[in-house]
């Protein structure tokens, strides 16, 4: 017994022995290929693949600038070889690119208010509520829709709000007119805030959860009204994932085209659609990426323009406080 | 028992013809057999969806499976995406994504004016074919017409029952207020447009203050605008009554059992022509099974049931029309007929069209 106890603590003696030569050597080729002086760079190394990546698009994006500066020949279908700003000058002057703008423009803020409204108190539920069958209820209610796809989500709309549609019969039940709610704007904006409301609610969920309910317990012991906790305590604090779903959906929108494609009836384009109908109807590459480049500067300025105000730090703002809590 | 496996047992009946159809095929595509290639796996044919690539299948692509054997995938990849494809692998170097494009005479002729068509004028087919079949304004056969088709104004009989509409104008009417519908780039309205807002067909291009004018009243009507399936859901769904569309769709509605119908109003209705072409640099034996494609496609056999189940007026002469259209004020029976439709050029529609897609872009999202 003792000599087979012996054994089996030799056997894992050697076990581990043989782990630890494994380690030694792994560690010397790695100090041999990455020698201790470079580990100042380590923290760079783990930047690099999003680089690369970021790299990659903005190759993309440069050959992008580069079409968007020659324009048609339509003798040959071509671009002419001649570099020119005629293209920008197109988009800046001609008023149905600035009326597509500001619609999208206006659609993005609309869609990212609406969005935030809505997530905000669905995300508070999901993060607060004892119970664990209406946590499961409200993801399973959250990510149904968001498994089906845009498209589909689109056509869904479709079939609800159509001419003969669940929403026109109840209304024509109860003895009201049809009401036409596909293929308009506000059409556009509805279908876009139910895509964009799990986006934000996922978003939010983390930074709720970073807030200790201690804390708002505190406060309501102190004798604030739930709306003095939420206005002073739990909307300062949740800043962080405000601010991040709110750049998510924003952008979203401002890029999107199945939305208005499907739900706009031709007639409520967003930008994304005008560079579709300029590279695929018009034959126009120049004049698509032209668009193109205007739409990564608009999304991007307003993308800054909001980190301008609430600052890039508020980002982090939620690792502090999961440390926090930790601690 | 016995059972014979299924990929043996060939009745004796089946044999025969299939043996005959093989014997046969070289002369109903009229090949010449010292130069017959080695068959590709399939040909790809980029087409229209729904009513499009049913009569397309039925009428070309089965029976063309039938004679050579060859399968045919239909690529239902809209026709203004594939082209940007097709035109960067010729550009590139890269064998096309597909063998035959099923287009617009206007878009053939751009890609053809690029320079990335095969040259068709070698096809027994093309013998006989109405002038209509010729490309205009190019040298040679880079693309070959193969029916044309009005763009009329269909109307829901619901919304008319005293008979169809007289004026292009009916769809300015308040009364039809975001229940009319049109192209999304409008087209097949411009040369309507342009008489029904008092102007001249003949001063298209240079003047078409007119068409706009009528777009920009049609505008405040809040048309729907939309893609060939969109129509004929929208008549189905009882979201339009009025809509200027292909006459193909607006029969598809009404053998639906939809209570659409289509007239050619006094102003008159565009008349067009679809292309089929060959993209440049398929390998030679794949070239040439995409040439018999087209050569087939242009056979009195192939063009009687494929444009019988479009409902439109096959290029080459001599064909019945198909029965509920016979005397139809949209089917031009015969060359004479083709007059009293609005024609415009096609090398005016590939040098202005697109600006005038812009245009009528410019109104609609106003």
């Amino acid at each position: 017994m003792k000599s087979c106890r012996a054994d089996i603590g030799t056997g894992g003696r050697s076990d581990r022995s043989f782990g630890l030569r494994l380690l030694d050597l792994a560690e010397s080729v790695r100090a041999g290929l990455f020698p201790a002086r470079f580990s100042v760079w380590t923290p760079y190394l783990y930047l690099l693949p999003a680089t690369l990546i970021t790299g990659i698009l903005a190759i993309g994006l440069a050959e992008m600038a580069e079409t968007s500066l020659h324009v048609l020949n339509r003798a040959t279908f071509r671009p002419d070889p001649a570099y020119t700003l005629a293209n920008y000058a197109a988009v800046l002057s001609k008023p149905v690119y600035l009326r597509i703008m500001l619609k999208t423009g206006f659609a993005a803020l609309l869609v990212t208010g609406f969005t935030l409204l809505l997530a905000f108190p669905y995300a508070y539920f999901l993060v607060r509520t004892p119970h664990a069958r209406l946590r499961r209820f409200l993801l399973v209610a959250l990510f149904l829709p968001f498994l089906l796809g845009q498209v589909i989500r689109a056509y869904g709309w479709l079939i609800v709000l159509g001419k003969q549609g669940l929403l026109n019969a109840a209304l024509a039940a109860i003895g009201l007119g049809p009401v036409s709610l596909i293929y308009t704007y506000g059409g556009v904006v509805l279908g876009l805030v139910q895509y964009m409301l799990p986006f934000a609610v996922l978003l939010l969920a983390p930074a709720l959860t970073a807030i200790p309910h201690e804390v708002e317990l505190a406060s309501h012991g102190l004798g604030a009204t739930p709306w003095r906790t939420f206005r002073h305590i739990v909307l300062p604090l949740a800043r962080p994932g405000l601010v991040a779903a709110g750049v998510v959906v924003f952008t979203l929108t401002v890029t999107d085209f199945a939305m208005p494609e499907i739900m706009g009836g031709g007639a409520n384009d967003f930008i994304a659609n005008a560079i579709y109908d300029a590279f695929f109807q018009l034959s126009d590459a120049g004049m698509g990426a032209a668009l193109g480049i205007v739409l990564t500067l608009f999304a991007s300025l307003i993308v800054a323009l909001a980190f301008l105000l609430v600052g890039v730090a508020t980002l982090g703002h939620g690792a502090q406080q999961d440390a926090g809590a930790g601690r | 028992m016995r059972r014979t496996a299924p990929y043996l047992r060939l009745p004796r009946r089946r044999f025969l013809s299939g043996a005959a159809a093989v014997v046969a095929a070289p002369y109903v595509l009229r090949l010449p057999r010292a130069t017959a290639q080695e068959k590709p796996a399939e040909i790809i044919v980029r087409a229209w969806g729904g009513v499009w690539e049913e009569a397309l299948k039925t009428g070309v692509s089965d029976p063309f499976t039938e004679m050579t054997g060859i399968p045919v995938r239909h690529d239902l990849t809209e026709d203004n995406e594939i082209r940007p494809k097709i035109w960067a692998a010729v550009d590139q170097g890269r064998v096309p994504p597909i063998h035959v494009n099923w287009d617009t005479t206007t878009n053939a002729t751009k890609s053809a004016l690029r320079g990335v068509t095969e040259d068709l004028g070698d096809l027994p087919n093309l013998e006989g074919l109405l002038p209509l079949a010729k490309p205009a304004g190019l040298e040679g056969w880079p693309l070959v017409n193969v029916y044309s088709y009005a763009y009329v104004l269909a109307y829901s009989e619901k919304a008319f029952p005293e008979g169809a509409p007289e004026s292009w104008n009916a769809m300015l009417d308040p009364a039809f207020r975001k229940r009319v519908a049109m192209y999304d780039d409008g087209i097949g309205l411009f040369a309507p447009a342009q008489v029904a807002g008092g102007g001249r067909f003949e001063d298209i291009p240079d003047n078409m203050e007119p068409c706009w004018e009528f777009f920009r009243k049609l505008k405040a009507n809040e048309p729907l605008l939309g893609e060939d399936p969109d129509f004929t859901n929208w008549f189905q769904n009882d979201e339009i009554d009025l809509a200027c569309t292909i006459i193909s769709n607006a029969r598809e509605a009404k053998q639906n059992g939809i209570a659409v119908s289509w007239t050619v109003p006094k102003e008159g209705a565009t008349l067009d022509t679809d292309a089929l072409w060959i993209p440049k640099g398929l390998p030679e034996n794949e070239l040439y099974w995409a040439k018999q494609y087209v050569n087939f496609a242009l056979s009195a056999e192939a063009q009687q049931a494929w444009c019988n189940a479009l409902g439109l007026p096959p290029v080459r002469p001599g064909l019945e029309p198909p029965a509920d259209l016979v005397g139809d004020i949209a089917y031009p029976a015969s060359e004479a007929d083709l007059d009293r439709f609005l024609r415009i050029p096609t090398p005016v529609l590939v040098e202005h069209e697109s600006s005038w897609f812009e245009r009528v872009n410019e109104i609609m999202q106003g």
